[in-house]
């Protein structure tokens, strides 16, 4: 029982950052109309960006990420053009080019950094590493909490920008209808740069959360790319509110696989059920997807 | 007009010919190092032709081609363990006959799935079925599979030129000069419309993808005996997938002769990379950077480039259209 309610409150607490990691995916699906395959290469940067400032400036990783947040979304702002660029482009197929520019850009990152810092998993220190507390019959790390709080900071933030401000509203009426939201006066180009921009950052920092709990290789990036993916699918492809619960039940079907079956079977649960969940109910299993 | 038809006819032959002759004669006078590099030059470019067929004649991008390959891989790595010792020419059609089934009956549902969900249901199918490789005991697991070593590069120069010279007639034929190839590129064009046409889009979507299944385990096979050791990773690993999307797109999606050159082009930089040097993890954000180029400013792949080039034609598109 004791085994049970740990497993199920490490669900829930990596379930948070999985929040995190997906909404700004699905929020540039819902506007932009492209699956970044790059998602697993912006948390695996982000995770790389926080081990440098901690390692070269000693910066601990909860401060840094709000430094790794605003690099990140300066440098989605400026690689969003190109991505609105080859989405509305008069290519035969600009979804599937679309598709095809993310996954370079995904192997670039996952080559580079491959090339740059070589195989080794680097693991990124805080001051809240190995501290805990009991809570009963579980013991609470306190790493993981903070990282589960910061998630759902990052989170409540992007859910204030897209209900309760005018940039917000832009947003959704181009995620509505992007022709009749130009047509409203919304600089769609540039919303759209805005929003890549946005979901780099918050993808980044969710990066560096994932960084101080697990650590970060190259190979990283491709499981939070299925993580995401997964979560998303589930959610149905676009709905932001849905990523709540589908992170939620990736974070426990994982931390359940983990404990009761091995780890080593995770994986292969994990993509058993994407594409299942794919096959049976492409909408999610919410059916809010668009 | 009758002559000059007949004229650019008879060069086009000629240089088919003489393109024939040379490959067919080339292992004579180059180095054992040399021809495995063309060796490897024509694996992937059949690699490619076959991925062209889902992703470039039928409009469904694939990133799970690499599951077929490692199906070839395995079905002839296991049959040739030293227990069942069946001979390699003899597992080559189970290979095919495997990943056929598999394609014919994953094909249905999946091809469902349209664009971007199509592309994430194969790459999940591929990365489960290599995380099953990884499990099971039979593959050997991370271990890997040893396979009976035969050291003849001729003998796997030549059966990589025959299959993939196969693969392209076969892929030119069907594709350019039957039914099920306007059926094919009709739904790639406008599915619902070729749908109201009266084409039978699931059942021809199935078949294009069973065909490039088969033609990628084929080639799998082959790679496995070539070089005797096989691990999930390298059969099925995404990396596989990766190169069969990129050949493409540089060559030029959805034309019979781009694969081809994209695929000599690339393997070329690989091999070069790889020799002089020593590091082939540059390779990775090379390949990258090449596919994020090629969506921006060449859309139609390098073919577009050469004389009287453009969809679905090019120079070594007309030379062979006039044969």
């Amino acid at each position: 029982m004791d085994v049970l309610l740990q497993a199920l409150l490490n669900g829930i607490l990596i379930g948070g950052i999985l929040i995190c990691l997906t909404v700004g995916f699905q929020l540039t699906f819902g506007v932009l109309h492209v699956i970044d395959f790059a998602v697993g290469g912006w948390v695996m940067l982000g995770g790389y960006a926080a081990y440098w400032a901690s390692r070269l400036l000693g910066i601990d990783p909860f401060i840094s990420v709000f430094f790794v947040f605003a690099l990140f979304t300066l440098i989605g702002c400026a690689l969003g053009p190109l991505i609105y660029h080859v989405r509305t482009s008069r290519y035969a197929r600009p979804d599937l080019m679309a598709l095809a520019f993310t996954f370079g850009i995904f192997i670039m990152m996952r080559g580079g950094a491959l090339w740059l810092w070589s195989f080794d998993s680097r693991s990124v220190g805080s001051v809240l590493s190995g501290a805990s507390f009991s809570l009963g019959p579980v013991t609470v790390p306190l790493l993981r909490l903070s990282a589960f709080g910061m998630a759902l900071l990052l989170g409540l933030g992007l859910f204030v920008l897209l209900y309760r401000t005018r940039f917000g509203l832009a947003v959704r009426a181009v995620a509505q209808n992007r022709d009749h939201a130009g047509l409203m006066g919304v600089d769609v180009k540039r919303v759209s740069a805005y929003v890549y921009g946005i979901y780099t950052g918050i993808t980044a920092s969710a990066g560096v959360l994932l960084a101080t709990i697990y650590s970060v290789n190259p190979e990283v990036g491709v499981r939070y790319t299925l993580f995401a993916f997964f979560v998303a699918v589930l959610a149905g492809l676009g709905s932001v509110g849905g990523v709540l619960v589908a992170g939620l039940v990736l974070g426990l079907v994982e931390s359940l696989v983990g404990t009761y079956v091995g780890t080593r079977y995770s994986l292969l649960v994990v993509f058993a059920t994407l594409y299942l969940v794919l096959l049976i109910s492409p909408k999610g299993i919410l059916q809010r997807g668009i | 007009m009758v002559s000059k038809l007949s004229r650019s006819r008879f060069s086009g032959v000629l240089a088919s010919f003489v393109g024939l002759v040379i490959l067919a004669v080339l292992p004579g006078f180059v180095d054992p190092y040399s021809l495995r590099i063309v060796t490897g030059v024509l694996m992937w470019a059949g690699l490619a032709c076959a991925w062209n067929i889902v992703g470039g004649y039928a409009g469904y991008i694939s990133f799970g081609h690499s599951a077929f390959f490692g199906i070839g891989a395995y079905v002839t790595g296991i049959l040739m363990q030293r227990d069942l010792g069946i001979p390699f020419l003899a597992t080559l059609p189970l290979g095919i006959l495997v990943a056929v089934g598999v394609a014919a009956a994953i094909g249905g549902p999946t091809m469902r799935l349209r664009g971007a969900y199509f592309a994430i249901a194969t790459w999940a199918f591929a990365e489960m079925l290599m995380q099953v490789a990884i499990i099971l005991d039979i593959t050997g697991g991370t271990a890997g599979l040893s396979l009976p070593a035969y050291l003849n590069e001729f003998f796997f120069y030549y059966t990589m030129l025959v299959v993939a010279l196969l693969a392209y007639l076969g892929t030119w034929y069907l594709l350019e000069r039957t039914r099920f190839g306007f059926r094919l590129k009709a739904l790639r064009d406008h599915e619902p419309a070729a749908e109201a046409m009266g084409i039978h889009t699931t059942l021809v979507k199935v078949q294009a993808f069973a065909l490039s299944a088969g033609i990628t385990s084929l080639f799998g096979s082959i790679y496995a005996y070539w070089v005797t050791f096989i691990d999930p990773r390298s059969v099925m690993g995404p990396e596989i997938t990766d190169q069969m999307v990129v050949m493409v797109l540089l060559g030029g999606l959805g034309t019979v002769w781009g694969p081809a050159l994209g695929a000599t082009v690339l393997w070329l930089i690989n091999r070069y990379i790889w020799s002089e040097l020593g590091d082939t993890t540059i390779y990775l954000p090379i390949l990258g950077l090449i596919i994020a180029m090629i969506v921006l400013f060449l859309p139609n792949g390098l073919i577009s480039l050469l004389p009287g080039g453009r969809r679905g034609g090019g120079l070594m598109g007309r030379l062979l259209r006039k044969l």
